[in-house]
């Protein structure tokens, strides 16, 4: 089975390591889109750092605006074992990638056993027509909207209406929302950055915050991405930043504008791209003057890139290390179904050793 | 390889070794001096101190709380040059690979993470992995989680607690156990805002105090050589001297480490009710041979707190500088981020003081641990300066003089005239913690011990001469010359493996299904997902 090619011809591993390598080394402004587990992505990082790339998630516009969370403004967090175990209300705030859908139906179909209340109720933010995971035995999310409101607009309207102030518009089911937390325990708000923008993130922090001034509440992130989120993780200790870090001016330097890989693509910027993913199959939109490298599980070539070399799925064909939305860590998973495709993680360190450099790679 | 280090001052307590000599490396280890052995490489120490590699108990390097905190402060942190060419990553500000470089080029060689959270042991040991250079260790938080609290709650058998506490650390690959604000974690879920020592747990029916000394017997009869590390209630308020007291006379005879001893240092006189209780604390540690504390010593500038006492960090939500926190209720602790500026105003200069009382008024060097509790009370760069505040009363003198006056009226820092010599910083920063870790391999230069060797040229100027090492060997390799890296390698994480039993295993196997509708899979790991060659390294329990 051919597992490299150069263009459409097929070469052998460790050619098209070479040719990637001297093309990196020849590139004025390489970027990296990653869709990797930890150690592809530690791989990946030292390689930009050695090449001088920048590095961003494969759907980076939800992963920075949670980071941008963080980044910015702070949370109140709540691990998803403690979620199980003590939520006696849950709030889920806009609409859940669908990922997490098997979790929120997990909530459903259990009660919290360190909760007095030994009971879940369920709410939904959203505008009109939104829809909940679905939930164990035909139960349903009461709806909190504000008609067609955006969700950070009826998250305010939510913290306004729970602090006695006007609003505008009413919160429907706003006295079966207040009713549940006079008796709730500890109420915990579900949210990801996938189709939630960043006033609302924030405004759902402050609601939050709110409510513990005299009782208990936190948010439980279940990330648009567990591959995203574990790559910010895994960039965060070994650079001090998250994704849409660059290594252009020989350190790692964080701006979640300019190092959008995405949008450095759209402009022209890039005249480089190195994306790594296993589930790449279909091509991406051909560049002019910009090549691709395409680390892929795949048994022919990706259209249109410069070298493609085929890599394992981390977790089937290879054991590896992943986030966990369900432990809210990082979770060691043997292969699947083992195979000799190399892993992401071996591939990205080939390349880099065709790279010339005074140093060993540091992972 | 043969290595000769000659014509140093050697400074090794353990082995009674004071003097000008030479030292012998055979490749990893230190070794006597061969018999007409002629050295493959000479090390010109004429003119310098020699001392073994210093160890850090207590320093936050890695985990979820710790990342979590660089997450939350990316303007904190930038790297400000291009990288040297031998050492990737190296400047990246806070990252895991500055922070191995940094501990280095200051000669410390073994650094203890004291708060890994057992859920995230595999975070941890991934971002230890990741730190060049020196060995690392971990303590595994217990005393917030609900399986150890429905034991003691249900009187469970001592034996029974002893098994859960191994398989913690053998599952964790952790060296020890730390409790931290114990109970006060799981009472803050529910809605309990304060928590004392004989507070007691909402459901459980558990008291802190009871809960500590669970643990305390549970490591002492498993034979973990260091005593439960406690991180005691009510840490930073004016009155946490009783507290701190209360913990100190509970070990009725039994090893305990009370961590970070500075912030429990606080009485309630004067008129901002906020006073020194250094003096009444070291005393107390002075006649309480049982006990070890470190100070966890606050130095003026931007820092982080960084906690796994989730309780105080809620409560501290209000000083943070900047403006931003995270809170996270977790298993078991959890943690709070909350960064903070230690000011020179009354405050500030109150625990600057506290801490170097506290490190002045306790005789005993084998007993008093040097630490910031990085980066709670400073970023571990800031040892250097300390080391100068402790050896040099001048120094304190001329640090105090533009410090607030109200704050040192109340303290008697300025009064204590004692300078640490060299003798007692290699005990405090090398043998005493090699002691209490049960690390008999390093902390001392004697034949057999592991090569890890710090060597400073000495310099009038004390912070800069234990600032930039001139030479540090690690492991027999030479890594910091001059101050700056010349080597990456990677250490090992130090680590207990206590045999788990099998009936706790599975009692937990059915607890985590039951409970998180989990296998224990999910938390367990091979030592493989860690990436590297050979990251643990085994110590040995007591027998």
């Amino acid at each position: 089975m051919a597992v490299a090619w150069i263009g459409n011809r097929e070469t052998l591993v460790e050619r098209a390591a070479a040719h990637a390598a001297a093309l990196l080394g020849s590139s004025r402004c390489p970027v990296f889109s990653l869709d990797t587990d930890i150690h592809g992505t530690r791989a990946a990082i030292a390689l930009a750092e050695r090449v001088g790339a920048a590095y961003d998630h494969a759907d980076g516009a939800a992963l920075s605006r949670e980071t941008a969370l963080f980044t910015d403004k702070g949370a109140m967090t709540v691990a998803p074992g403690e979620t199980r175990r003590r939520a006696d209300v849950v709030v889920i705030v806009g609409e859940l990638p669908q990922v997490h859908h098997e979790f929120v139906g997990e909530l459903a179909g259990t009660v919290p056993d360190l909760s007095a209340k030994n009971q879940r109720e369920f709410f939904l933010v959203g505008p009109n027509g939104a829809s909940a995971p679905p939930l164990n035995n035909g139960r349903a999310a009461t709806l909190l909207s504000c008609g067609e409101a955006s969700l950070g607009a009826t998250l305010a309207a939510l913290r306004a209406q729970y602090r006695g102030r006007q609003t505008s518009q009413p919160v429907s089911n706003f006295d079966d929302f207040a009713k549940a937390l006079e008796v709730a325990r500890f109420p915990v708000f579900l949210f990801s950055g996938d189709a939630t923008d960043g006033l609302a993130l924030e405004m759902l922090q402050g609601l939050i915050a709110d409510l513990n001034r005299t009782s208990r509440a936190s948010g439980l992130h279940l990330p648009a991405s567990k591959n995203g989120w574990g790559s910010a993780l895994a960039s965060t200790w070994m650079t001090g930043f998250p994704l849409r870090t660059g290594f252009a001016r020989g350190f790692p330097d964080f701006d979640p504008w300019r190092y959008d890989v995405a949008r450095m693509i759209a402009a022209g910027e890039a005249d480089l791209h190195l994306r790594i993913s296993s589930s790449i199959v279909q091509p991406q939109k051909k560049r002019h003057r910009m090549a691709l490298i395409a680390l892929a599980k795949t048994q022919k070539p990706i259209a249109g890139a410069a070298v493609t070399i085929a890599i394992g799925e981390a977790g089937v064909d290879h054991e590896a290390v992943f986030y966990s939305s369900r432990t809210g860590s990082l979770r060691s998973v043997d292969a699947r179904a083992a195979s000799e495709l190399p892993s992401a993680a071996t591939v990205i360190r080939l390349v880099a050793s065709h790279v010339s450099a005074e140093a060993a790679l540091p992972c | 390889m043969l290595t000769k280090i000659a014509g140093g001052d050697i400074i090794d307590p353990v082995n009674g070794r004071l003097g000008q000599g030479d030292l012998w490396i055979r490749d990893d280890k230190i070794v006597g001096a061969p018999a007409g052995g002629a050295a493959d490489r000479t090390i010109d120490a004429a003119g310098c101190i020699v001392m073994a590699g210093a160890i850090d108990i207590h320093s936050h390097i890695g985990g979820g709380n710790v990342n979590t905190a660089r997450l939350l402060l990316p303007e904190q942190h930038a790297a400000h040059q291009a990288r040297p060419a031998a050492t990737p990553l190296s400047n990246a500000g806070w990252s895991t690979f500055q922070t191995g470089c940094l501990y280095a080029k200051m000669g410390f060689t073994t650094v203890v993470e004291p708060a890994m959270s057992p859920g995230a042991a595999l975070h941890t040991h991934l971002e230890l992995a990741d730190i060049p250079i020196i060995d690392k260790a971990t303590l595994a938080i217990l005393g917030n989680d609900d399986f150890l609290l429905s034991m003691i709650r249900d009187d469970a058998p001592s034996t029974m607690i002893e098994d859960y506490v191994a398989w913690t650390v053998a599952s964790t690959r952790a060296l020890g156990v730390k409790v931290i604000n114990a109970g006060a974690a799981a009472a803050f879920k529910e809605n309990v805002r304060t928590f004392s020592l004989d507070d007691v747990v909402p459901s459980y029916g558990v008291s802190s105090r009871k809960i500590v000394k669970t643990l305390q017997a549970a490591v002492d009869s498993l034979g973990v050589p260091h005593p439960l590390h406690v991180h005691c209630n009510n840490l930073g308020s004016p009155g946490s001297a009783d507290t701190a007291a209360s913990t100190i006379a509970a070990a009725e005879g039994l090893p305990l480490h009370l961590a970070h001893l500075q912030f429990y240092g606080y009485g309630t006189e004067g008129k901002r009710k906020f006073s020194s209780a250094a003096a009444r604390l070291a005393e107390l540690v002075n006649t309480t041979p049982e006990v070890t504390i470190d100070i966890g010593q606050v130095m003026f500038g931007q820092t982080v707190t960084i906690s796994s006492d989730v309780m105080r960090q809620f409560s501290a939500r209000g000083s943070a500088s900047p403006k931003k926190s995270v809170i996270h209720d977790g298993d078991g602790n959890g943690g709070g981020i909350v960064p903070y500026s230690y000011g020179k105003d009354f405050y500030g200069t109150m625990q600057w003081a506290i801490g170097l009382e506290l490190f002045l008024l306790i005789d005993d060097p084998w007993r008093v641990f040097f630490t910031t509790d990085h980066p709670n009370g400073a970023p571990f760069t800031a040892y250097p300066a300390l080391f100068a505040l402790l050896m040099s009363r001048e120094a304190r003198n001329e640090m105090i003089a533009g410090l607030s006056k109200s704050a040192m009226a109340l303290s008697t820092l300025a009064a204590i005239e004692r300078e640490y010599t060299f003798e007692e910083i290699a005990i405090m920063t090398r043998a005493a913690p090699a002691k209490l870790l049960g690390l008999t391999d390093r902390g001392h230069l004697g034949a057999g011990a592991i090569a890890d060797i710090a060597i400073y040229r000495r310099n009038g100027n004390i912070a800069k001469m234990l600032g930039q090492a001139a030479y540090v060997f690690k492991d027999g390799d030479l890594v910091v010359q001059d101050g700056e890296i010349t080597h990456y390698r990677w250490g090992k994480a130090l680590r207990l493996n206590p045999s788990p039993d099998k009936a706790m295993v599975r009692r937990l196997e059915d607890y985590h299904q039951q409970r998180y509708g989990l296998s224990l899979d999910w938390f367990n790991f091979p030592d493989s997902a860690i990436a590297r060659e050979q990251p643990f390294g085994e110590v040995a329990c007591r027998t």
